[in-house]
């Protein structure tokens, strides 16, 4: 396996800016709000003020009438359950009997503008009967009066419970001679990404529906809006316009892309729904309010022995990705660790809340948290460097966890000792003056999940198509999904890499149904490592040709031949060689415009019990993270200076987009930290706001230091995995543990804000604990 | 002045005179009456910037301004500050250092970062994080929005 | 999201806005730089159907060291080095208000007149619908203490506290003519979040009016917040005065962003004039600051910390203060 610190590439491992970079800085970048239609209606959503009612009936005669308006829409009338698992479909277009909370689209309309929407929607009618507010999930897990859904476990809200067992806990912690328990509190935090939900629907004569939307998965979108609308999938066409951001919020198909294709239908009208920022937080999807349980024990060397790990997760009130969620909160612990004995509980509850589902390192941020504050406490315990503790326990690559993930390359060893020496950490750690600290954090995460939601599991996860004519450029078309992390680029740039080309010869086509080979999109951080090997061989395949056709010209054997820059040339000659387009223009001659195609699955991973593929993955990244914080402690307001990220993404194929979700990963981890959260009273959601959802500034951000350790990956593109996910996780224990080095405070509740760090200051004084003298 | 129901003003250099209601907020006209869709709406209440546009050369929410009061001033959005040819020198910088990722707050950064160096050509780093303080990025954590900033700043 | 139509009115002299808004009482809003306003409008809170728009009311605009027109946007306060290096506390607070974007084109008047904040208050139309309408837009009772007469909103500008501890004056335009009065008479100490101002229907606040011995002193502004921008204060502590070593010559200090408007405290501080400023006698003013203040539930952080705060906030704005240039 070869470093990465040099690349042997002509463009992967440099710096690539963004192809659609000057098309983004001038303002030209279409996103779907920018789109117009003829004709074009609006299309506006009634919400439910209720948190939990019975729809007993809704009329809609007097908005009906109102001129200007279309179609009224309620929820009897695509009442499909959809759902972006296949086995929870829990969810409709439109509320269907129930409104299950504040924000609940009960009712839609189109008419010929936004006003004349607005007043139409305040002359629907409801007679409701207001059911029991479920806002605890504490309170849910058994049985209860009028659960939020009928699916509920026994009577309860529980969604999902996932119980599991590896080894033999009980009798690990028996012989164990340490042991912590530390509980976890994380309030829900959401994507905030800037541009709200937008969609825009068309329904033609011809029979077909075009739904151009603001989406990280149309495939998903496209499976949902058939399965509801009763169309099949062929007559039905998705686009992706721009993306402007998603961060798994906008991965599951959403009811107002359904809600817009059906006004759609309904009105023989192109509909555009767009989203206030106040929508965007009622339809969150955000990462889980969660409250974790964690035991984890040792031997007196501080061998791990075993983890005993409860999880009691806030779902909200569908199930959207919570499944996976309910099972990531356990077995994403099984790295970069080695744990030899491993029970898991968990459970997802349904409340009366907007949903939570798949956010950025989606499942593995909050256990992570716990467990390596928990292994802060351990180290502290055993008398022991939180990071020889670490190193001592690492897992090591090639390796198989107790639950049969198999791990492959991994860089983490490098990871803690390129931060260990860049951060100074031997100097700082316990020694830096009362009120500033350093702290480790660790991570691990999926590139890509081996087990997706799809048609089959032998399916291709990821096909990419080239089509190269006359002209030289080479058109690349796939469903992968750039909603601004920079797939398009890497898609050019892996192309232009294997063919020899400049990337200027390779356009990146927009994300439309009917031509685009089908990919899964962007989430569980798959689209570098699968994308990437279907782009890989696609452009393989067209090399054989184009080297088959300048061989030919040239009157040698295709084996002596090679690829260079923008030609192909002689290996032991390269003076001797053919151009690109001469060498095209020959391939053409018998077929006209080459295509090709190449696709990616993965190989089967994971053991035969229920749940064992959960948290498979064919590569899995690392991090190890140190922050140094600056805590006020007469005010409880602290500084996050610095942060340095030791990550293993394999090779980075675009350093500068590898740096830029690093970075973005960093300052969106720090969020969950130092201010972020879903604040709710009950089931009410109080700051549906970007004024008071504390996303933090430039100037709260800290300086970062990245230092990229990994080795090639053995079943990576060029060697790669993700990088997308993981670099978010680490950022947030490494701030909790420096602020117990800073100021003698364990913080177990997230976000902490100044006025928890001063509780927790005082509650150190209450017990009489110093800390560094004070 | 212009005729009661319409707002008159310089629009990226060219006089016009579209017709607009008293309620018609500025960010509403360019979008939907005038069509510059490169001026982005992220929150509509002045809280991230999406919307920024000069309005004699200040930096300006357009989400929180009435067209109306745009009469006879100037107003300059992202299409105005890109050159018919190629990029500006900020838009260059943006691009080169990876300043983009979804790209949606980035017209407003650019307008904030073109009006910043206009004032200050030579700004530290604290100024260019001063100035950026009200436009919000979900995705860069703004480090190669600053390094844009000061590259460019650095390159004039 | 779109505004309900209303009139625009756009008068050209103070006394043209002062009649506008006689005949139209009650029934209008002024409007300035629109960044606390128009927010507001948006969430349907408390709309009237006249806008008098003040831009064009040249009167209202520039300012000097003795002057700030009413309409004056704070960044162009914000640049002026010689107006920051006269009253650093003023200086402290115009760059903490909300963002540079807001700062643009926020004026002071704005600013000093901000609308009072509450959880319940600062939300959009459906989601007050949904929990029902509190006392101060559409509804009969108060959400954050549970009863119909008294609205908790809080005072949450910056610039107010800052211009409190110089003395300054407004000037203020009625259908009875002008009159100057201390800035600290615009705000009714024995309102509440609704009723907060002193102003009479129709009036307008003209300029502030800074007296000659506001130049020079020692100030600092320190304010509260989770954020350093955007986010409004959760607490503001303003100090100015001239003391050393020796002696307190004149000291004063206000608070905003815990009541229902901004308040000085010069029974606190009249007792410190002409002795040294000892640790201990900045101690016992912090700690009878924060005993005289009871903010409520009704922003981000919780009420027992600002309140806390107050007290180091106080410490910390006089230990912090900076001699002011531009004196005499």
């Amino acid at each position: 396996m070869a470093s990465v610190s040099e690349s042997p590439y002509r463009l992967l491992g440099r710096r690539i800016p963004y192809v659609e970079g000057p098309l983004k800085v001038t303002g030209r970048a279409e996103y779907t709000d920018d789109l117009q239609r003829p004709g074009m209606l609006v299309g506006r959503l009634l919400r439910s003020p209720w948190p939990h009612a019975r729809l007993r009936s809704i009329d809609v005669t007097a908005a009906r009438a109102v001129p200007g308006v279309h179609a009224v829409l309620t929820g009897d009338r695509y009442p499909t359950p959809f759902g972006v698992l296949p086995i929870t479909h829990d969810e409709t277009a439109i509320a269907v009997g129930k409104a299950r909370y504040i924000g609940d689209i009960v009712a839609a309309v189109a008419a010929s503008d936004e006003r004349t929407a607005e007043r139409a929607l305040s002359l629907v009618r409801f007679d409701v009967e207001p059911l029991p507010e479920h806002s605890d999930p504490r309170m849910g897990v058994s049985k209860v009066d009028e659960p939020i859904h009928a699916r509920g476990l026994a009577g309860s809200n529980v969604q999902k419970e996932v119980v599991q067992h590896f080894g033999d806990v009980d009798q690990a912690f028996a012989r164990a001679a340490h042991s912590v328990r530390v509980r976890g509190t994380f309030a829900g935090v959401t994507h905030a990404f800037t541009e709200p939900m937008a969609t825009v629907a068309e329904a033609t004569p011809d029979g077909r529906l075009t739904v151009y939307s603001a989406t990280q998965v149309p495939h998903y979108l496209h499976r949902a809006l058939s399965e509801v609308l009763g169309l099949p999938m062929h007559r039905i066409r998705v686009i992706k316009p721009e993306v402007g951001g998603g961060f798994g919020g906008k991965s599951d198909p959403l009811p107002h892309e359904i809600v817009c294709a059906a006004l759609a239908i309904e009105t023989g009208r192109p509909v555009k729904i767009l989203f206030d920022r106040e929508d965007v937080f009622y339809t969150n999807h955000g990462r889980h309010p969660t409250q974790n349980d964690v035991r984890i024990a040792t031997d007196a060397d501080g061998n791990l022995l075993a983890y005993d790990i409860e999880a009691l997760i806030d779902g909200g009130a569908w199930s959207s990705f919570g499944t996976v969620t309910t099972y990531y909160n356990g077995v994403l612990s099984m790295g970069p660790y080695r744990v030899p004995n491993f029970r898991y509980r968990g459970r997802r509850v349904y409340t009366n809340r907007p949903p939570s589902g798949a956010m950025r390192a989606h499942g593995g941020t909050n256990i992570r948290y716990t467990i390596e504050v928990a292994l802060d406490r351990l180290a502290e315990e055993i008398g022991t460097d939180p990071f020889d503790l670490r190193v001592r326990n690492a897992l090591p690559p090639d390796s198989t966890t107790i639950n049969q993930f198999r791990i492959t390359s991994s860089s983490f060893l490098e990871c803690l000792s390129a931060v260990r020496t860049a951060s100074g950490w031997d100097e700082k750690f316990r020694k830096l003056p009362y009120g500033r600290g350093v702290g480790l954090g660790c991570g691990f995460y999926i590139s890509g999940s081996n087990s997706p939601i799809h048609f089959t599991p032998k399916m291709p996860q990821s096909t990419v198509h080239l089509k190269v004519d006359m002209d030289g450029g080479i058109a690349v078309h796939s469903m992968q999904a750039d909603i601004g992390q920079g797939s398009n680029t890497l898609l050019a740039a892996i192309v232009a890499e294997v063919l020899g080309v400049d990337l200027d010869r390779v356009h990146v086509q927009r994300v439309d149904s009917d031509v685009s080979p089908i990919d899964l999109g962007s989430y569980s951080s798959r689209v570098t490592f699968m994308m990437g090997n279907a782009a890989r061989r696609a452009a393989e395949e067209l090399k054989e040709r184009l080297l088959a056709a300048a061989a030919e010209l040239l009157g040698r054997p295709a084996a002596s031949l090679k690829v260079g820059h923008e030609r192909f040339e002689l290996s032991e000659d390269p003076s001797v060689g053919v151009p690109f387009l001469e060498a095209l223009h020959r391939a053409m001659e018998t077929t006209g415009a080459l295509t090709s195609s190449g696709s990616y699955q993965t190989d089967p991973r994971g053991g035969a019990f229920k749940g064992a593929k959960a948290g498979t993955a064919p590569a899995y990244s690392f991090a190890a993270y140190v922050a140094e914080v600056e805590v006020d402690h007469e005010t409880g307001e602290y500084r996050v200076e610095k942060v340095w990220a030791g990550f293993d993404c394999g090779r980075p194929l675009n350093r500068l987009a590898v740096e830029g979700q690093i970075e973005g990963s960093i300052h969106m981890g720090l969020g969950q930290v130092l201010g972020e959260s879903m604040n709710y009273r009950g089931a009410r959601l109080f700051n549906p706001s970007l004024l008071e959802y504390k996303i933090p500034t430039p100037q709260q951000m800290p300086e970062v230091e990245i230092l990229l350790v990994g080795r090639d990956d053995p079943a990576g593109p060029f060697g790669a995995k993700e990088a997308g996910e993981g670099p978010l996780i680490a950022t947030l224990p490494a701030v909790g543990n420096a602020l117990y080095d800073a100021i003698g405070v364990r913080f177990t509740e997230l976000p902490i804000t100044p006025d928890r760090v001063l509780r927790g200051i005082d509650r150190r004084h209450a017990e009489g604990r110093g800390w560094k003298g004070r | 002045m212009a005729s009661p129901d319409r707002v008159s003003f310089r629009l990226n250099g060219q006089p016009v005179e579209p017709s607009c209601p008293p309620e018609r907020i500025l960010l509403d006209l360019l979008r939907e009456e005038l069509r510059l869709t490169g001026t982005k709406r992220g929150c509509d209440l002045g809280t991230c910037g999406c919307c920024t546009v000069l309005v004699d050369g200040r930096p300006t929410l357009s989400c929180l301004t009435l067209a109306r009061l745009v009469d006879g001033r100037s107003v300059d959005t992202i299409e105005g500050l890109s050159p018919a040819q190629g990029l500006s020198p900020v838009q260059r910088s943006f691009v080169e250092h990876g300043a983009t990722q979804c790209g949606f707050c980035t017209p407003g950064f650019v307008v904030t970062a073109t009006a910043l160096l206009r004032r200050n050509p030579h700004p530290s780093r604290a100024e260019i994080e001063g100035a950026i303080a009200g436009n919000l990025c979900r995705c860069t954590g703004y480090r190669k929005i600053v390094e844009a900033i000061e590259a460019a700043a650095g390159g004039r | 999201m779109h505004l309900d139509p209303f009139e625009l009115h756009r008068p050209t002299s103070v006394e043209e806005a002062v009649r506008l808004a006689r005949e139209l009482a009650g029934r209008c809003d002024y409007l300035a730089g629109g960044t606390d306003l128009l927010p507001n409008y948006k969430m349907h809170l408390n709309l009237r159907p006249h806008l008098i728009a003040l831009g064009d009311v040249r009167e209202l605009r520039g300012h000097s060291l003795d002057r700030v027109g009413a309409a004056e946007p704070l960044a162009d306060l914000e640049a002026d080095p010689e107006f920051r290096a006269a009253y650093p506390g003023v200086a402290d607070a115009l760059g903490e208000v909300a963002t540079p974007l807001v700062r643009a084109s926020g004026t002071l008047g704005g600013n000093l007149l901000v609308e009072t904040r509450c959880f319940f208050f600062n939300q959009s139309y459906f989601w007050r619908s949904s929990l029902g309408f509190c006392l101060k837009a559409d509804g009969d009772k108060c959400h954050v203490v549970p009863q119909k007469e008294r609205c908790y909103a809080t005072f949450s500008g910056d610039l107010a506290p800052a211009f409190l501890t110089l003395d300054a004056e407004v000037e203020v335009a009625g259908p009875s003519g002008r009159r100057r009065r201390p800035l600290s008479e615009l705000y009714d100490a024995a309102g509440d979040g609704i009723r907060r101002l002193s102003l009479a229907p129709g009036e307008l606040v003209v300029a502030l009016h800074l007296p000659r011995a506001a130049r020079g002193q020692r100030g600092r502004y320190k304010k509260l917040r989770v954020r350093p921008s955007f986010d409004f204060p959760e607490l503001g502590v303003a100090v100015a005065g001239r003391w050393d070593e020796r002696s307190v010559d004149r000291l004063s200090l206000a608070v905003g962003g815990v009541e229902t408007y901004p308040r000085r405290f010069d029974e606190l501080t009249s007792p410190l004039l002409g002795a040294p400023l000892t640790t201990d006698r900045v101690d016992e003013l912090a700690e009878a600051v924060l005993r005289k203040v009871r903010p409520v539930h009704n922003t981000f952080l919780l009420p027992d910390y600002r309140r806390r705060m107050v007290a180091v906030y106080v410490r910390r704005a006089l230990a912090e203060a900076r001699e002011g240039g531009a004196a005499g």
